[in-house]
């Protein structure tokens, strides 16, 4: 071969010899592990904070135990008290830290209530004109324990 | 917002994820693979009537080629991780290829360019004092030996570059065709007749738009023009063009023909939304008028005058078919829901990362280094000696 | 000359073999290090599970709860256009022999739906709930160039934040329009069906949040676990079977109009 090919093909070595050393030094160590991705990412994405506690966390404790007993038995106990109570966790883990007022609007409760098209027919729902006289609904419905009018 | 939005789109449809960049990195590696292909006519198939700009069109393949990654990295959530697709290449995704077939293209570019001017690049460094003398000394690699035989060994080494070369140029551009091809998802692009389509659009717009530098480069130099050269690219640009439509109207057409499920949105995409710029630009004016002027051109005898405006005419077309039909690629397929059942409108923003001025700025960079290049590698030496 | 050539080859490849087996070897003994350290921590043992997801459209009656849950729970931003999960109205109006379908999904479904149809004019119409299928051969996996989303034992599909590169193109394989990009991360993103609480015995926040039970998850390893019971005996189908995603989001209720 050539001298000036050699140099050529020498250069392109050792800028492939560098790129593979370069490589080995900067891909992730956990990357492989499990497949082809950083195995550490899936305990990263497991530690993410939980935001929404379950309902038990709400009623395990002393804490709310009678409305919990009152909503788990009644027609509402399907939707979970962080439904409409807003997520919290941060609330079970530091009581201080108090989560924001339920939401009790006549639109918030028309969300599942309102009448629809859509909704199975089976399903409660009102027509909000001609319905409770534009009063809040918990005037009349206890929502822990929601009963028809 | 709302009225550009058609029917049902999925709510995280809303925003276009690939701009106008994206369209800009099919059609610059597009150009590259075309001059590419231009100049190993000369070199591979020995077509002698090519030998005036074959090293030109090595020189626009190389400018074109170091900006090809620009807009893609540009785009990226992310530009520093970007090199992660060399590190660690997922290999069952079509992109992941993009980083190796890159760096070796570039290989055989440039080393068929230093092979090809190797000659002139030793006699400007044992003629020159100074820094030019460093320069060529080092491009040179500090070697100087161009007796007949180290030049006849290059050219035979540099002929096989060649071979390897057109394919990697086709595999280059034609995996970017399948970038966009493989995606089932697409109904508009999932098409196993994309990676051709982009390659003969790329060869088209790379063999137009190497006229159209030869053309502007013999004006600025004051020198004449090399008919039957001009004559002959404009023929393979003729014909590549009819493979090109060839291949466009079938992709259209067997769609059309098999009406499957997503044949209303791909209607509602070709009469409504991407009307103007697909019939009218990429096929009415950058197929049909420059196949007739080109037809044309080949008919003519003499008028050299005219027969040169044609064929500059035909190649303005091209290029601007071609970037459309990139655009009617890219754009066109992400303007119809996956829902099939809603489209919207993509709305150029000019001042953004991924926008109308950064995209010009990439456009733009090419031609400065063309311009630098031929400053540093004179590709006319041949032409010279012959005037 | 041709002795000089064969040399250098010889030469050239034992340099790049050698180079490649020892930075090989180097990574190897480096990630068998890490791995010991990392296998998983706590009582979850992902080959333990496989995860599954049941959506049965005839009871979700359109509150938008679990889409509000989510982006509360998973932090996705509420002022922009992108959500893990959703929910879309299909209205279906008669006129004379032809269908008019009509399908909408106003901010996700997370402001309810009002009804701006009259209701007798409509013959038909149902809320379907979307979100990631995790699809048992995710288009998205196979396109992601650097391995920065990847399916996990436990049949969840994940992007590494700290390693995408943000080119999207994930975002363009997904058939579904359930992956967006997150402009604060720069990368893209998806629901993990809350894998930060699932792996801790806790169900999905969208879940958690629907109070008509439309939304069932479980593990599909586990015969008594509710999706099983549910898949045991209705009759199910997922979204676009023909694409060969293999979805383990199943539909019950799904109507032909649904894509």
């Amino acid at each position: 071969m050539q001298p000036h090919l050699k140099r050529a093909f020498t250069l392109l070595a050792i800028a492939i010899i560098g790129f593979i050393a370069v490589r080995a030094l900067i891909v992730p160590d956990s990357f492989g592990q499990n497949g082809w991705y950083r195995g550490d990412s899936v305990f990263e994405l497991r530690n993410f904070p939980v935001k929404h506690a379950e309902p038990v966390s709400c009623g395990e404790e002393d804490c709310h135990k009678t409305i919990y007993s009152i909503w788990s038995s009644a027609g509402h106990k399907t939707v979970n008290c962080e439904t409409c109570h807003g997520p919290s966790q941060e609330h079970v883990n530091n009581v201080r830290i108090m989560p924001p007022p339920a939401n009790d609007s006549r639109d918030f409760c028309g969300l599942c209530h309102f009448k629809r098209a859509a909704r199975p027919s089976g399903f409660p729902q009102i027509d909000p004109e001609t319905h409770g006289e534009n009063l809040k609904c918990a005037y009349c419905h206890n929502p822990h324990k929601p009963w028809f009018v | 917002m709302e009225s550009l939005i058609w029917g049902y789109i999925y709510p995280n449809e809303a925003e276009i994820q690939w701009s106008i960049l994206i369209v800009l990195y099919p059609y610059i590696t597009g150009l590259v693979a075309g001059a590419f292909i231009a100049s190993s006519l000369y070199h591979v198939f020995g077509k002698k009537e090519i030998k005036p700009v074959a090293r030109f069109a090595l020189l626009t393949a190389l400018s074109f080629l170091l900006v090809a990654t620009l807009p893609l990295v540009t785009h990226l959530g992310h530009p520093e991780r970007g090199i992660e697709i060399m590190f660690t290449p997922h290999l069952t995704s079509a992109m992941s290829g993009f980083g190796y077939i890159y760096s070796f293209y570039l290989i055989v570019v440039v080393l068929e360019i230093w092979l090809s001017f190797r000659e002139d690049i030793v006699k400007m460094a044992l003629n020159s004092r100074g820094w030019k003398e460093l320069l060529y000394s080092g491009l040179a690699l500090f070697s100087y030996d161009i007796s007949e035989k180290a030049l006849h060994d290059d050219e035979k080494f540099a002929k096989k570059l060649a071979i390897i070369g057109i394919p990697s140029a086709a595999f280059l551009h034609g995996y970017v065709g399948f970038i966009f091809g493989g995606i089932k998802a697409n109904p508009w692009w999932s098409t196993p007749l994309m990676p051709l389509i982009f390659l003969m659009s790329a060869i088209v717009s790379g063999i137009a738009l190497l006229i159209l530098l030869y053309l502007a480069s013999m004006k600025l130099r004051k020198h004449a023009i090399d008919h039957k050269c001009l004559h002959s690219l404009a023929h393979y640009l003729w014909i590549f063009l009819i493979l090109d439509v060839t291949l466009e109207l079938l992709e259209v057409i067997s769609m059309k023909y098999e009406s499957l499920e997503e044949i209303e949105i791909i209607n509602r995409l070709l009469s409504d939304k991407i009307a103007t710029t697909f019939y009218g630009v990429q096929l009415g004016l950058g197929i049909f008028v420059p196949f007739v002027l080109l037809l044309l051109v080949g008919i003519m005898k003499n008028r050299e005058t005219l027969k040169m405006i044609m064929i500059s005419i035909s190649s303005v077309l091209v290029v601007i078919g071609v970037f459309a039909m990139r655009w009617n690629v890219v754009i066109g397929g992400q303007e119809i829901s996956k829902s099939l059942s809603g489209t919207l409108t993509y709305v150029p923003v000019f001042f953004s990362q991924e926008g109308v001025l950064p995209a010009i700025i990439i456009l733009v960079i090419p031609f400065i280094i063309l311009f630098v290049i031929t400053r540093i590698l004179p590709p006319w030496k041949d032409m010279e000696e012959k005037v | 000359m041709n002795l000089s050539r064969r040399e250098f080859a010889k030469i050239g490849c034992r340099i790049v073999i050698g180079a490649t087996a020892g930075t090989a070897m180097i990574e190897s003994i480096a990630t068998n290090g890490i791995a010991a350290e990392n296998s998983p921590k706590g009582d979850y043992n992902w080959k333990e599970h496989y995860w599954g997801y049941l959506i049965d459209t005839r009871k979700c009656i359109g509150c938008g709860r679990c889409a509000n849950a989510c982006k509360l729970e998973n932090n996705v931003p509420f002022d922009e256009p992108v959500y893990r999960t959703w929910v879309e109205r299909y209205r279906i109006v008669n006129k004379g022999r032809e269908e008019n379908v009509t399908i909408d999904s106003p901010n996700g479904g997370i402001n309810g739906f009002t009804d701006d149809i009259p209701a007798e004019q409509i013959k038909k119409a149902f809320y379907v709930p979307k979100i990631c299928n995790h699809c048992e051969n995710p288009p998205c996996v196979q396109v992601c160039p650097v391995g920065a989303t990847y399916s996990t034992e436990d049949g969840v599909v994940l992007v590494d934040y700290n390693y995408c590169i943000g080119c999207r193109y994930c975002i363009q394989g997904c058939p579904y329009g359930a992956r967006y990009f997150n402009t604060e991360k720069g990368t893209a993103d998806k629901c993990t069906w809350c894998y930060h609480r699932i792996t801790k015995g806790l169900q999905p926040a969208c879940v958690e949040a629907c109070p008509v039970g439309a939304r069932v998850f479980g593990d599909l390893k586990d015969p008594e676990s509710p999706v099983n019971k549910i898949l045991d005996k209705e009759r199910i189908n997922v979204l676009k079977p023909d694409l060969g995603t293999k979805p383990k989001v199943y539909y019950v209720g799904l109507d032909r109009e649904v894509r």
